[in-house]
């Protein structure tokens, strides 16, 4: 054991810095122009547009240690804007379960970030219990087209998505994960409704999805009738190791101590409080921890292959510690922190208070925490479920 | 010892869980934040007849002599139902600095006014630099021949977009921290030199930045005594702490019981939520940490009212213990209501917004644990 990186690897981190260096946005340049060429530049220097995909598909096929550094790196640099759901969540299930028609129909628009996907998944009645989820799709007599009928709910970007990868119920009997059928569909056509829900940030990110006998072709259906349980279990550890944010949470807490330390107080500033310096330094030593949980858990996912549920602790300790930083910031900002939409008090406590109130969802989506836990009692600790 | 209330207390308190049950849907709520002036007139008017506006001043004063346990009930009521009518702004804080210092003749010529709500008031007590420190104040008023003038900029000061008169702190003598020197004036709110860069908080109230350039105020308008104001301040900000903690204590009543509800109802995983243990543990904490609150609220109230020497350091324990568990009761009752807990659509969102403003004004939990411990 030892965490000194390699020559190889530090010759990799220049060479990520040096591409993040060369690339990086100028102040004034067409944005648009700018992603685009980013995408493409990082496509030439072999996958670095797609760093999580495997090599097969034309992912990079990097070490964890190169994962690890190419998220330290691009944690400070500002990446062109992308959305999770087609390279991040979609893809894999394509590369897992579709068919090679599917791969070679959607993972190069994936790819390109020409299409944009949203996540049909929870529902009214369906939350953290997805299983319990009830949009019907009825397949033709013909056998090839499926007819869905129901709601979806918290489906973010779903006001801007070209299409939706949906998880539809085909069977009432029987086990209740059994009947489950992943489709894909495109969101704008009739029978389509989407309606925003603004949240406590005062954002409009997610949306209520109406669907009404919506036509989706056989050829849309990823792997088998009555499958998607399975295919979107794998998916959901995707979505809970993505969640942690270490790197982010690292520059976030660096940016809170500097808040802290232009707020004056006598001759010091609040950094010198002890309540305040004393939350800011447990924080930063969960922090540290996480850091490494996160390394470790990396160095078994490249030793042994497929992310257990043991991934769920990252989601858990990464969106509290997220959370802490985010409140930290509304103390820091004091009174200011409850202005509202108009510019008052330091710079920094502007947004303070709306980052605050989005970040009290990280412990709700992708599985409420209360959730995680029974997933690690069970899967990890390997307690027989009983009592509720 | 004895907690019960006397049976004009308990009217009063009859009287305004009425009117907030009555009147105080999240609905109407939102459609009066979300236009100017963020208040109802109508509401404010009831406020007068019902003789709440009147409730601290004295007799002599055309009030009714009301103290803490009176201002409790009122400010718990209106927790409850997250009313967002400037009592506190134009009653508690600047009506509580006039009566506390103004002369007769201001008394006399401002007070009618504010208890038949047609005249409103704010206090500027706020600066930038001094975070939650009442003594740090830069704004000067340079005494003149004639009076004083008025100079620099009071922050968040709540209610200043409608209030007629605002209360403001400056300096008149001594170094920035000195509690000696500090001087409390009525300014009239359309008097020049007076700015006001009006904004909403995230609680649905609103709030001004109140800049004052060579602003002029007669030498009646003084409230107290030359450099001895700090002390009107303080014990104003004691009242403003118990009404707001008055406040936050009914709000935190609403989370608790609107969580409990919404578990028994909402299914997942084929049971009620409320069933699941883990979800019971973390309500009944909700419900211990609102009934501690309760309880350091009725001590400080007490104390306050009998006027004894401890009062001072149960409002810190007071404050720090409201901050603190204001948010983690709005927390855990966003977190167990899942997704809708995040929306606008449940009034959990708002009560605990307004927790969140709460735990800033008039200095955060830690500040008054700190001051508690000193």
């Amino acid at each position: 054991m030892d965490i000194d990186l390699s020559a190889a690897d530090l010759a990799f981190r220049d060479e990520v810095r040096e591409f993040l260096r060369t690339n990086a946005y100028k102040p004034g340049a067409d944005y648009a122009a700018w992603r685009d060429g980013w995408f493409g530049k990082a496509k030439a220097k072999g996958g670095w547009d797609v760093p999580k995909w495997p090599k097969q598909f034309g992912g990079p096929g990097w070490t964890p240690t190169q994962h690890y550094i190419w998220e330290q790196e691009t944690a400070t640099a500002m990446l062109p804007f992308d959305m999770p759901f087609g390279v991040g969540m979609l893809a894999p299930i394509l590369m897992g379960y579709g068919s090679k028609e599917q791969q070679e129909r959607f993972l190069p628009d994936i790819r390109a970030r020409k299409v944009n996907w949203c996540q049909g998944y929870s529902e009214p009645g369906a939350g953290s219990d997805l299983a319990a989820l009830k949009t019907k799709a009825e397949l033709s007599a013909d056998g090839k087209t499926y007819t869905v009928n129901g709601t979806k709910i918290w489906t973010t970007a779903a006001h801007m998505a070209d299409w939706i990868f949906c998880l539809t119920r085909t069977q009432d009997t029987g086990k209740r994960q059994e009947g489950i059928t992943f489709l894909l569909f495109p969101m704008k056509q009739p029978g389509i409704e989407v309606k925003p829900i603004i949240t406590l940030g005062g954002s409009h990110t997610v949306n209520m999805v109406h669907i009404s006998d919506v036509k989706v072709p056989v050829e849309n259906r990823i792997g088998e009738e009555g499958k998607g349980w399975t295919y979107a279990k794998g998916l959901l550890q995707h979505e809970r190791t993505g969640l942690a944010g270490v790197s982010r949470s690292i520059i976030a807490l660096e940016k809170l101590k500097e808040q802290a330390r232009s707020v004056k107080r006598g001759n010091g500033s609040l950094m010198d409080e002890p309540a305040f310096r004393a939350k800011v330094a447990a924080l930063e030593v969960d922090l540290m921890a996480l850091e490494f949980t996160e390394l470790r858990s990396l160095a078994a996912a490249s030793a042994g292959g497929a992310l257990g549920p043991e991934s769920s602790i990252m989601k858990l300790k990464g969106t509290e510690i997220q959370q802490r930083i985010a409140k930290l910031t509304v103390e820091a900002g004091g009174i200011y922190s409850a202005g509202w939409g108009h510019p008052v008090g330091p710079k920094f406590a502007r947004n303070g208070m709306a980052s605050y109130l989005s970040s009290r969802a990280y412990t709700i989506y992708g599985g409420a925490s209360e959730v995680q836990k029974d997933v690690i009692a069970k899967n990890v600790l390997g307690i027989k479920s009983g009592k509720k | 010892m004895n907690f019960d209330l006397s049976s004009e207390q308990q009217l009063l308190k009859d009287s305004v869980d009425r009117f907030v049950a009555d009147n105080y849907s999240l609905e109407a709520r939102v459609k009066v934040t979300d236009a100017e002036p963020g208040f109802s007139k109508a509401h404010w008017k009831s406020f007068a007849d019902l003789g709440w506006l009147a409730l601290p001043f004295a007799e002599a004063d055309g009030g009714f002599g009301g103290g803490p346990i009176e201002t409790m009930l009122l400010m718990e009521a209106f927790g409850k139902g997250l009313v967002v009518e400037p009592y506190l702004a134009s009653v508690v804080l600047g009506g509580g600095a006039l009566r506390r210092g103004a002369s007769k003749a201001v008394k006399d010529a401002i007070l009618p006014g504010v208890v038949d709500g047609t005249k409103q008031l704010a206090l500027g007590y706020a600066e930038e630099q001094a975070r939650f420190d009442l003594e740090d104040v830069v704004t000067t008023a340079r005494a003149e021949a004639n009076g004083f003038v008025l100079n620099g900029t009071k922050s968040v000061v709540q209610n200043a977009a409608t209030a007629d008169y605002i209360v403001v702190s400056a300096r008149t003598s001594g170094g920035q921290v000195d509690r000696n020197g500090i001087s409390l004036f009525l300014v009239d709110a359309k008097a020049a030199g007076v700015e006001r860069d009006n904004y909403p908080t995230v609680d649905g109230l609103r709030a001004s930045e109140v800049k004052l350039t060579n602003v002029r105020v007669d030498p009646d308008r003084l409230i107290g005594e030359v450099g001895n104001g700090y002390a009107i301040l303080e014990a104003v900000a004691n009242d403003a702490i118990l009404a707001l903690s008055a406040e936050a204590v009914g709000a935190m009543e609403v989370l608790y019981k609107d969580t409990v509800e919404y578990t028994e109802q909402r299914q997942q995983f084929g049971h009620p939520l409320s069933e699941f243990q883990v979800l019971q543990h973390r309500m009944v904490e909700m419900f211990m940490e609102y009934e501690q609150c309760k309880s350091l609220l009725f001590r400080a109230t007490l104390e306050s009212a009998q006027g004894l020497p401890t009062a001072q350091r149960t409002i810190h324990a007071l404050k720090h213990l409201v901050g603190k568990a204001g948010i983690f009761i709005g927390e855990n009752a966003v977190q167990l209501h899942g997704g809708m807990g995040m929306t606008e659509e449940l009034r959990i969102g708002h009560y605990f917004k307004r927790l969140l403003v709460i735990d800033a004004q008039f200095g955060n939990s830690d500040h008054h644990l700190q001051k508690f411990a000193a």
